[in-house]
């Protein structure tokens, strides 16, 4: 029996930076109807992971593949599958909202009529209809999160690459979109999703990869990851600083802070 | 805060400023390929050395530029010639005014958009302190030039009248010119950057837009030509002011910067002697006092940037969400011409190449006919001036690159995309020859092709230049100018060999026909052979 393909697979993906590795061969699957988080320290290589797989970097070594394209080999085709949002918004400024998807829309090939229906909608769940003809360099941080958020779900595709997506986003966007996460992978498609709030990797995503030094120390739902690092009843921060072994390091830079904090009172 | 205090933590939020000005106007510096090469971290960290690289040597450029022109005027006097000092100062004091402002509109825009630096503000610093390190950054923005033209004009006036009084008069008219300069310079910014930036983008504001980038280019232009005449315009200006005709001389008296050159010219030979000089003198009075007047504005104006330099973000509802479509060549050409007239300072480069077939045209103005060599020159130079343009498209891209590198997007959209605007932008130097040749008669009626046959070879051209600019990762940075220029040369050659093909067949056969057959099947070749390299890419 055939096994279902994953929509996005790494395999032993390397990339180094001169002596420095941000991925020192990183496995990771996401299958239909999957978000994963990808949860990990400062540096540890979870936007190399991303901007690799969106095609903006090339890896030093190993592979990505896309739906089944590789995001190497054949980028064209692996691009077309993927929306992707990075961690700051990348867009060009000068162009309007408008412009911007005018553009998208035109150099991905998509029909008139299903693009225009769905910008508008997204225009209006997003509250970004009123902005559509103001330059983006003029907008606030949210609001280009939220056109950029846009212009990674205009062509609807079956994989998304979120880079710390709810960044500088309301109340309301954020759960709209959370929301429409979960639509996409009812549909079956794939969330790759980097974050560093636990709260919301633990309630968003269906499987969390924990990246550490260029690599998945681990991976699974809550429990799997509970039973990995043997805390039985920990919250995901728990688990996440015992696997990462920042556990004790945390612990003793608060308690060096309290000291020097209550010296100072002191003196 | 103490003066130097302020003045050495005003380098701070300069650098600040130079870079985001930097980032705006990218399509300006295609000789550091700014904004390629952003998605690794590494190039990111070189991105924003690369861009304070390319603002300190653009400000020493500048600066060594502006010297040169503020003393050119001077030269025939310093060299013997008779002329009075009133014209000399006059041009020079009208093309260091210029300089200063276009160099002034590309440099203060991050000042109009976005305050020199909002980290200021966050600092335990007094309003006034940071009002003083704010005025003190944007004096760090004119500081060599203002220097550098001003002694320039001081030391000329010096050696060519040798009268000390003269030199003092010229410090204070080459002040008062680069204040009204700074001063023009950073009303400009705010208004093209409040209404092209800070509007909403429907109809009106895309004519607005074509509106105030035209007007730019005309000015520069209108620089361009005080360049290629000021061998004609001094003698000219000089015989006017000493014309008997006392209307000229009076009008000439009041306007700027007439006024302030007259009366440095009249000092030198003693006080206002003529109803003219002394017009003159009561005008350079009017426009010292406007000139104390514009520095208390721009001071006030930079000053306050932090509170007043917010920009309009919200405005009334639209409900019109609608998109339209092209095709993938044809909105990558339209995004680049958006991104690309969203910068001022770019404009002129679009009349770049019209312009410099114009000037050809006009320095052969004195022959009867329209030969065949003055429009392979023309058409020649043009072309090669229209190749400036890929590369300012490639780096108007900055940052947002990133954005087109996630899109299934092929190198030869890219390519073709920007070839057409480079050739589209060629078609107005075709345009003047075509103009010419109906004022004045063709030597032979086959030079009507030679126009046709440049056309093709630009676009192969451009073709080339882009594919092997976007197809290559650069090297090393010490190779980087040079591939740069490499690539460069390559479209040059591909310009310059129709045009050779033209004059060899026609030293050979002295057939216009003939040279134009061939110069026409070489351009052609080449512009399937280029577009076969791109279609594989």
């Amino acid at each position: 029996m055939r096994v279902v393909d994953a929509l996005i697979e790494t395999r032993g993906l390397m990339k180094t930076y001169g002596s420095f590795g941000a991925l020192n061969g990183l496995d990771l699957r996401v299958m239909p109807g999957e978000i994963y988080g990808l949860l990990g320290p400062n540096g540890a290589g979870k936007t190399t992971t991303l901007r690799i797989t969106a095609g903006l970097i090339e890896p030093t070594r190993g592979s990505v593949v896309v739906s089944r394209f590789d995001a190497t080999k054949d980028p064209l085709h692996a691009k077309a599958q993927i929306g992707y949002v990075a961690e700051v918004p990348i867009l060009y400024e000068s162009l309007t909202p408008r412009a911007l998807l005018e553009f998208e829309g035109s150099v991905r090939g998509l029909a008139k009529e299903p693009m225009n229906h769905w910008a508008r909608q997204l225009a209006e769940a997003f509250e970004v209809a009123s902005a559509f003809d103001t330059p983006i360099a003029t907008l606030s941080m949210g609001t280009k999160q939220k056109v950029a958020i846009i212009a990674a779900l205009i062509h609807q595709p079956p994989v998304l690459l979120l880079d710390e997506p709810l960044n500088s986003l309301d109340a309301r966007s954020s759960r709209i979109l959370k929301e429409l996460l979960s639509l996409h992978v009812q549909r079956g498609g794939a969330v790759l999703f980097s974050t560093h709030v636990m709260e919301i990797a633990q309630r968003l995503c269906s499987r969390i990869g924990i990246i550490f030094g260029g690599k998945i120390v681990a991976e699974g739902d809550l429990d799997q990851l509970r039973a990995r690092a043997g805390e039985k009843d920990a919250t995901l921060e728990e688990v996440f600083m015992k696997l990462t072994n920042e556990a004790s390091e945390v612990e003793n830079t608060v308690r060096t802070l309290r000291e020097s904090f209550f010296d100072d009172e002191d003196r | 805060m103490k003066t130097a205090d302020a003045w050495r933590l005003s380098a701070v939020p300069y650098s600040e400023m130079a870079f985001r000005s930097i980032l705006q106007n990218s399509s300006n510096m295609w000789w550091g390929s700014f904004g390629r090469g952003s998605s690794e971290p590494s190039g990111r960290e070189d991105l924003v050395e690369r861009a304070l690289r390319i603002a300190r040597f653009d400000k020493l450029i500048i600066t060594v530029f502006v010297i040169v022109a503020a003393g050119a005027p001077f030269l025939p006097q310093a060299l013997g010639a008779s002329y009075g000092v009133s014209a000399s100062v006059t041009l020079s004091l009208a093309v260091s005014f210029a300089l200063i402002i276009l160099y002034g509109v590309q440099t203060l825009s991050s000042f109009v958009t976005s305050g020199p630096s909002p980290v200021l503000s966050t600092l335990p610093l007094v309003r006034n302190d940071i009002s003083l390190v704010n005025l003190l950054s944007f004096v760090r923005t004119s500081d060599y030039l203002v220097v550098g033209s001003v002694a320039c004009q001081v030391f000329f006036v010096l050696l060519v009248t040798g009268s000390a009084l003269s030199g003092i008069f010229m410090l204070l008219a080459g002040a008062t010119n680069s204040v009204l300069g700074v001063g023009v310079a950073l009303w400009l910014s705010s208004v093209f950057y409040r209404n092209i930036l800070g509007s909403k983008q429907g109809k009106r504001g895309g004519m607005l837009r074509i509106a105030l980038l035209l007007a730019w280019g005309v000015v520069v232009l209108g620089i361009g030509v005080l360049f290629a005449a000021a061998g004609y315009l001094i003698p000219l200006v000089q015989s006017v002011l000493t014309s008997p005709n006392a209307l000229a001389g009076s009008i000439l008296s009041l306007l700027y910067p007439f006024s302030l050159g007259i009366s440095v010219g009249s000092i030198a030979h003693g006080f206002a002697s003529s109803m003219v000089e002394r017009m003159a003198l009561g005008a350079t009075v009017g426009y010292l006092l406007i000139a104390v007047a514009v520095s208390k504005w721009s001071m006030s104006s930079v000053a306050s940037f932090p509170e007043s330099a917010r920009i309009a973000t919200e405005g009334e509802r639209t409900r019109d969400t609608s998109v339209p479509l092209h095709k993938p060549v044809a909105a990558y050409a339209m995004k680049d011409l958006r991104v690309a007239s969203a910068n001022l300072p770019s404009a002129f480069l679009f009349a770049l190449p019209a312009f410099e077939t114009l000037v050809v045209l006009l320095i052969r103005a004195f022959l009867p006919t329209l030969g065949a060599s003055t429009i392979l020159v023309a058409m020649t130079l043009g072309g090669m001036f229209s190749l400036v343009l890929p590369l300012v498209l490639v780096s108007s891209e900055g940052v947002g690159f990133d954005f087109a590198k996630t899109m299934p997007l092929r190198i030869r959209t890219i390519a073709f995309s920007k070839a057409l605007i480079a050739t589209a932008v060629f078609l107005s130097a075709v345009a003047v020859v075509y103009v010419e040749s109906l004022l004045k008669p063709m030597a032979s009626p086959f030079s009507i092709l030679i126009p046709l046959a440049s056309i093709l070879a630009v676009a192969a051209a451009s073709l080339l230049e882009v594919r092997l600019f976007l197809g290559f990762a650069p090297s090393g940075r010490a190779t980087f100018v040079l591939q740069e220029f490499a690539r460069m040369a390559a479209g040059a050659g591909v310009v310059i060999l129709p045009a050779t093909t033209y004059a060899v067949a026609y030293i050979l056969t002295f057939n216009h026909a003939l040279a134009a057959g061939s110069m026409i099947a070489v351009a052609s070749a080449e512009l399937l052979a280029v577009a076969d390299f791109v279609r594989q890419s």
